[in-house]
Parts: structure tokens; C-alpha cells; sequence
């Protein structure tokens, strides 16, 4: 599918409506970020990457391994391809790119997803071309069984798929099992069934966690 | 402004346009928790409220409260009255209700919105006649001045003026604390120029906490019964 024909690969800003121009005000200091640090971890996605940095579980695991955030809530794929294109790539060379970004891509198909996600993979292989970068899967979503549920499993099943041949790409699968035997998901672990609270975060970093050290340490010097 | 011109304090629920209908099913938990628990304060509102139940603070000050927390990111005043209206004041008696929302009726002017935050107050005292309220005034936001902000500004200033001549209602302004003078709002109280982080919870919730507790001291010990 080329970039021209797919909203979710096509880079985007955000525009703003709301009218404090926030979206761009965390783009650039994203970007003034990238000039003072050196990161050898960077996330990079949407609300799920951007609220994580608020919780202990990000400085106790992730700080030690020198990892900034560049996560900005409502982001969709083609917002993320926009910012990485745009200057949050331009000044650091992490050994691993952690990308988590797909959810909040409503009105696209599966396919289209993928795209935007791949379209993403490969920009951040044109800049860092030593970098690998570790796709997330999509979380379930919802209190019962929906659509965006079964959209997002799709997602994870293409992008999976896609990624499979690339060695410098690997797909990690994030849901521990927040669904239960009767299809609900609980509060305690996603507050508005979507949004993680901190002992899900917890639960789901852990193996997070333990694969970026395997990245770094496989990382040649 | 009465209810039928004032479009901020039309009650509405969100309609599900995602897909995943979490929205209700957030409205439904809450409905649920008002029969199942005996909170002595209520906290209600859009994220600002509902986020703030995720960092340590909220364990720490408003659980031993006895504190439930009805918030829903996005929520507008219309979100919020629709939600009062249909449940979620229902089998509780709490000593306070904490209203905390504004931020979201893009759609709305200042006076509009103020009214909307009025409608919810008296609402609330029709419902809960014998319960106090605090309003929390609309924070600043946007990392730099911008129109968000004025009309934040101007929505406390109406509440400021209209609010104590409700009775039971008291208005707290916490945002003074986040403009730096070079007018500036730093990612370190609000992680993304609207949200707060946990030392901006902080900060705020020692104030707030403080009210509680002596609002506690000032009403009369109510047995159980006669609360209802």
C-alpha cells in the first residue's frame, strides 16, 4: 500500500483545535530533547508510552537504561511518522527504538495500521540505521468484547507477520492476560478500559523490561 | 442563563463513536460503587479528577477519606450533569462533593461554562441537601499564554463572584502555583501543558486535603441514620 493512498502512513501533524498549541509544544521539546541527551533507549507512541513516564515503574526500570519518552496522548500512527520525520530523531542514536502506537487510529482498517507502523519502522531505519526497534503489540481495549478489540489483535497479527523477515525489527506482545474468562477486562488494570494503572504497568514491563536489556546487550558497540 | 439557553448545562452522556463503549461502561461502574460503598467524600469531573486516583497521593490522603472517584477524561459539564442525573448520586450520602471540570467544553463560552458548573452545584445540593461542595477552579494551561487560559481565568472568576451565594458551596483556585513568571508552564507539574504530574497532584492535594479535614471539624457528627 503506497504512503499516498494510506491516512495512517501519510506524516500528520496534529492540528490544533483546542487552541494551546500543546501537541506542538511537546513535539518540540521532543526535538530540544534530542539535542541536550543521549539516550540508548527512546520510546516513542501514544498515550500508553507517554503515561508510563509518570509512574515509579519508569524510573525504576527504564531510567537505569538511559531512556527518554516521546510519547504524546491521541497520538496515531501517522501523527508518530510526522514527529520522527520532523526532528525527534535528528540528534540521538538510541540502540533501541520502542515503538507503541496503533490504538488511537480510528476509521483505519487493520491493514492500513500496519502500514502506518511499517512506515514508522522504516523511517526510523533511514535515520538510525544501527538502531532496532522493538514494536509493541496493541493492548485490548474495552470493559467487554468490541471491535477495536478484535481491530487491534488484526493489527498485532499483520504487523507480526510483516516483521517476521526483518532482523532488525522484533515484535513483542504486551497483554500478560488483562481479558478474563468472561470477556471482561477489570478496572484495576486499565481504569477507563483503556489507560493502564500503575500495578498493570508493572505487570506488563516487566517483560518489557527484560527484552530491551537483551536488545542492548546484543547491540554491537 | 437558564438550562434551555445554556448548551454547557444541557445534560448529555458521550456517545460511543470508538467503538469500545467505555464511556458507559465507566458511567455503569460508578452507578455500581454508589451501591456498593458509603463514601464520605465524592470526587467528580473529567480526567483531572479520574487521573488523580492513579498516583500514590490518592491512597495516601482521600482513600482514608473514605473518598470515591467518579471521573472521566473528556468529561464536559454535560458529560458530568448527564451522569449526576442518572445514578451516580444515588444511595450515597457524602459529607462533600469535589467538582472538578470545565476544561473540556471547547464547544462553550466562559459564561457558558460557568453556568454549566453552576447547574452541576445545584444539582448537587437538591440531591444531597445536606452535603458540601468544592469547587475547583480550571487550571492553566498550554505551555505558553493562549486563549485557553483566559477563558479558564474567566470561567473562575464567574464561579468566584456566583458560587458562595449558593450556600454550601466553596470555590479553591489552585492554579495560581503553576504560571512561572515568564508565563510558562512547566512539564515537570503538567506532563503535557494540561495534565498534572505526581508532584503537581501533590501540591494540590495537601491543600485540598486540608479543607477536607477541617470541613470535617466544622459539621456536627452525624449518625449514619439520619444522613438519609
Amino acid at each position: 500500500m503506497s504512503e499516498d493512498s494510506n491516512p495512517a502512513a501519510t506524516p500528520t501533524p496534529c492540528q490544533d483545535i483546542q487552541g494551546d498549541g500543546r501537541w506542538m509544544s511537546l513535539h518540540n521539546r521532543f526535538v530540544s530533547d534530542s539535542k541536550g541527551k543521549e539516550p540508548d533507549v527512546l520510546f516513542v507512541g501514544d498515550s500508553l508510552v507517554q503515561l508510563l513516564h509518570e509512574f515509579e515503574v519508569w524510573r525504576k526500570l527504564f531510567s537505569p537504561l538511559h531512556a527518554l519518552n516521546f510519547g504524546v496522548g491521541g497520538d496515531a500512527t501517522q501523527h508518530v511518522l510526522w514527529r520522527l520525520m520532523n526532528g525527534e530523531l535528528d540528534h540521538i542514536s538510541p540502540k533501541v527504538v520502542v515503538l507503541w502506537v496503533g490504538t488511537n487510529n480510528h476509521g483505519h482498517t487493520p491493514g492500513q495500521i500496519c502500514g502506518g507502523i511499517m512506515a514508522i519502522i522504516n523511517v526510523v531505519h533511514q535515520k538510525l540505521p544501527r538502531a532496532h526497534t522493538l514494536v509493541l503489540g496493541l493492548l485490548p481495549r474495552g470493559k467487554s468484547p468490541n471491535p477495536l478489540r478484535e481491530r487491534n489483535a488484526s493489527v498485532n497479527a499483520v504487523v507480526q507477520a510483516e516483521v517476521v523477515s526483518l532482523s532488525h525489527v522484533s515484535f513483542l506482545d504486551m497483554d500478560p492476560g488483562f481479558i478474563h474468562s468472561d470477556g471482561s477486562i477489570a478496572h484495576q488494570d486499565m481504569y477507563d478500559y483503556l489507560h493502564l494503572t500503575p500495578q498493570a504497568y508493572q505487570r506488563v514491563c516487566q517483560p518489557l523490561h527484560e527484552r530491551i536489556k537483551s536488545l542492548l546487550d546484543k547491540h554491537a558497540p | 442563563m437558564s438550562a434551555e439557553e445554556n448548551p454547557a448545562a444541557e445534560p448529555a452522556p458521550v456517545i460511543d463513536v470508538q467503538g469500545d463503549g467505555r464511556w458507559m461502561s465507566q458511567h455503569n461502574r460508578f452507578v455500581q460503587e454508589c451501591k456498593d460503598a458509603e463514601p464520605d467524600v465524592l470526587f467528580v469531573g473529567d480526567s483531572m479528577v479520574q487521573l488523580m486516583q492513579q498516583y500514590e497521593v490518592w491512597r495516601e490522603l482521600f482513600s482514608p477519606l473514605h473518598a470515591l472517584n467518579f471521573g472521566i477524561g473528556g468529561d464536559t459539564t454535560c458529560n458530568v450533569l448527564w451522569r449526576l442525573q442518572n445514578g451516580e448520586l444515588e444511595n450515597i450520602r457524602p459529607r462533600v462533593v469535589v467538582l472538578w471540570v470545565g476544561t473540556n467544553n471547547h464547544e462553550h463560552t466562559a459564561d457558558q461554562v460557568a453556568g454549566g458548573i453552576l447547574a452541576i452545584a445545584q444539582l448537587v445540593m437538591t440531591h444531597l441537601p445536606k452535603s458540601k461542595i468544592i469547587v475547583l477552579g480550571l487550571l492553566p494551561r498550554g505551555e505558553f499564554p493562549n486563549p485557553l487560559r483566559e477563558k479558564n481565568a474567566a470561567v473562575n472568576n464567574l464561579l468566584r463572584a456566583s458560587l458562595p451565594r449558593l450556600g454550601p458551596v466553596q470555590f479553591i483556585d489552585m492554579g495560581g502555583s503553576f504560571v512561572h513568571s515568564d508565563g510558562t508552564i512547566s512539564s515537570r507539574d503538567m506532563f503535557d501543558f494540561l495534565h498534572l504530574t505526581a508532584s503537581a497532584y501533590r501540591t494540590i492535594s495537601t491543600t485540598l486535603h486540608e479543607l477536607l479535614l477541617q470541613m470535617w471539624e466544622e459539621m456536627p457528627q452525624e449518625r449514619r441514620a439520619s444522613l438519609v
